[in-house]
């Protein structure tokens, strides 16, 4: 067995290499290119597959590109747009700011920054140069003519808390006759519940004629003093505190108003109790000096239509009635018109009040008047006068004034201890104060006074007045002190005084 | 007595007239509503204040400080509230 194997073993040894050679290796190298070729093949494919993978991500990246490509250019025309449209803005914006805020947008703007509390400090100042020719005094009182500088500054605070109430007050503070002072002229709270009524409570000017409550603001009045019944020797008090109700209304076309004023106050009091005694109310609350308030009212018709161009004409009657000095009664009326046509202003008021006196004195009369003219020449061209000439002449207005009161007493401790238009303080003897000459034909008891004024308006609110006054007391009447003692008054002489002021108001 | 029978004539006398303490603030104003109170304020501006003083231009106060200052103009002349605020309008319009 073993034989057989190794013979077959040699057989396939001798076999083997009696096979030719060359055609074993031409064989051989064949099947080695294919190999190779088929390898190459399969490179091939595979670099193939790769290039494939590799266009696709190059297809893939290039639609991408293409997409983003498209957005740029919509972004693009989206910006063109609206670079377009911020050019057109800015021009507009632009344009808006050259032509600055509108005065209702800046109004809105400011008022949201303020707050719904809103206060203004305004007010009026005053400075006076007064000469008085003063040619004989009253019995018992040194005279002398006298030239004085006065300074009078009168802040008025408006505190707006809402849309219905008003707080106001003001100041008096003075270089007078006796230096420096400062008082309280007025402090009121306003109230507006609707637009029926208005409801004014504290320390006020009286709501009798058109004077105090509206004439006496320096920068108001049109003359530089007051006129006789509102002036020394007042015929009604000059202030209240207490409360007031008031209102107006139209009753007919545009202009055709009436209003009404009624109030309530702590009532009337007095110098002295005696007769002629200066009216120096509000009665202070220690006082004790009435048993009673005082009530009071005032009423004003406008009968004249806007339209018309009649003019605006005013007539209005005033009563002020209390008790004063233990129940004893005081009762007062006036009467009053305000005409207004063109450059023409004319106004005239009458004042009349009773007083019941303790004996031995019988009742306390005094009655008082003024009438006033003024004319504002703007219409005036002074032929052959350049332009800058007329300018300055339409600036002036001419004014007369008339007044006078009549009363049986004056009481002459109120001359000594005079009390100065709303600037308190003590005036001793017959002394100028501010807006006052203090001419001792001023304490005449039948008291006459031809006021001639000129008055030159730089400004609405700015004012350069100029006033003459031609003293022209009538002889009568009695003068009194605080103890009772009397004399007559006799003649008095006339006086002239020169009164000069500069004033801006509110 | 008396004083107790004035202050109730003053209370009734002012509730007569219209509800107490509702604000008087105006309607809601249409822009030509708004123009015809200006016109209206324009005609009563120069009678109204120069029945007093001169009357003031819109420019010499803020339009927050015409709103305080009207209030005090139209208490003491006893101004129409309507008319007020008319006046109140131009003057805060006119301000150029």
């Amino acid at each position: 067995m073993v034989g057989k194997l190794v013979g077959r073993g040699l057989l396939f040894a001798a076999l083997i290499l009696v096979v030719p050679v060359s055609s074993w290796s031409a064989d051989s190298d064949s099947a080695s290119n294919l190999r190779e070729i088929k390898r190459e093949i399969r490179e091939l494919a595979a670099d193939r597959e790769r290039a494939q993978e590799k266009i696709e991500r190059l297809e893939k990246r290039v639609e991408q590109l293409e997409g983003e490509n498209a957005q740029i250019k919509a972004t693009n025309a989206q910006i063109k747009t609206e670079t377009v449209q911020t050019t057109e803005q800015v021009k507009t914006l632009s344009q808006a700011v050259e032509l600055g805020p509108s005065p209702d947008g800046m109004a809105k703007a400011f008022k949201g920054y303020l707050g719904s509390h809103t206060f203004t400090l305004t007010g009026s100042a005053g400075m006076d140069f007064i000469a008085d020719q003063q040619n004989g005094a009253l019995a018992g009182l040194p005279h002398q003519t006298q030239n004085s500088f006065f300074f009078d500054w009168e802040p008025m605070m408006l505190y707006r808390p809402n849309d219905w109430m008003l707080f106001e007050g003001v100041l008096g503070a003075a270089f007078g006759s006796t230096g420096t002072g400062v008082d309280l002229s007025s402090a009121l709270i306003y109230l507006f519940p609707n637009d029926y009524a208005t409801i004014v409570g504290g320390l006020f000017d009286l709501p009798f004629g058109d004077w105090y409550e509206d004439q006496s603001p320096m920068w108001v009045n049109k003359f530089v003093s007051a006129p006789l019944p509102y002036a020394v020797e007042p015929v009604v008090p000059p202030a209240e505190l207490g409360i007031e109700l008031r209102n107006g209304m139209q009753w007919g076309s545009v202009g055709q108003d009436l209003d009404y004023t009624v109030y309530l106050g702590q009532g009337p009091g007095y110098s002295a109790n005696v007769p002629g005694a200066a009216a120096t109310s509000p009665v202070a609350i220690a006082s004790k000096q009435t048993n009673g308030k005082s009530v009071g009212g005032r009423f004003r018709l406008y009968p004249l239509p806007i339209d018309a161009n009649l003019g605006r004409l005013e007539v209005g009657v005033s009563s002020y009635d209390g008790k004063w000095l233990d129940g004893k009664w005081l009762t007062s009326w006036g009467a009053d018109f305000n005409y207004l046509l063109g450059n023409l202003q004319a106004r005239g008021e009458w004042v009349q009040s009773y007083r019941q006196m303790p004996a031995p004195y019988k009742q306390d009369n005094r009655q008082g008047w003024y009438l006033q003219l003024g004319y504002m020449l703007g219409d005036l061209n002074l032929p052959g006068v350049p332009d800058e000439i007329n300018n300055y002449v339409h600036r002036l207005q001419p004014l007369v004034r008339y007044s006078g009161v009549n009363q049986h007493y004056v009481d002459t401790d109120d001359i000594v201890a005079a009390t100065g238009l709303g600037q308190g303080g003590i005036q001793m003897g017959l002394i100028p104060d501010f807006g006052l000459s203090n001419s001792p034909a001023l304490y005449a008891p039948h008291s006459r006074e031809v006021a001639f004024g000129l008055d030159y308006w730089i400004a609405p609110s700015i004012v350069w007045q100029n006033e003459f006054d031609l003293e022209l007391p009538r002889a009568g009447g009695t003068f009194i002190n605080g103890a009772g003692m009397t004399s007559p008054a006799g003649s008095i002489p006339n006086d002239k005084a020169f009164l000069s002021q500069f004033t801006i108001g509110f | 007595m008396a004083m107790k029978k004035i202050i109730i004539a003053l209370i009734l006398v002012a509730a007569a007239f219209g509800p107490i303490m509702t604000p008087c603030r105006a309607a809601e104003e249409t822009k030509a509503e708004k123009r015809q109170m200006i016109r209206l304020g324009a005609k009563l501006w120069p009678v109204y204040c120069n029945q007093c003083h001169n009357a003031r231009p819109g420019s010499e106060f803020a339009p927050y400080q015409w709103d305080q200052v009207m209030m005090h103009m139209r208490a003491l002349p006893n101004l129409p509230a309507q008319d007020a605020r008319a006046i109140l309008e131009y003057l805060k319009d006119g301000r150029d």
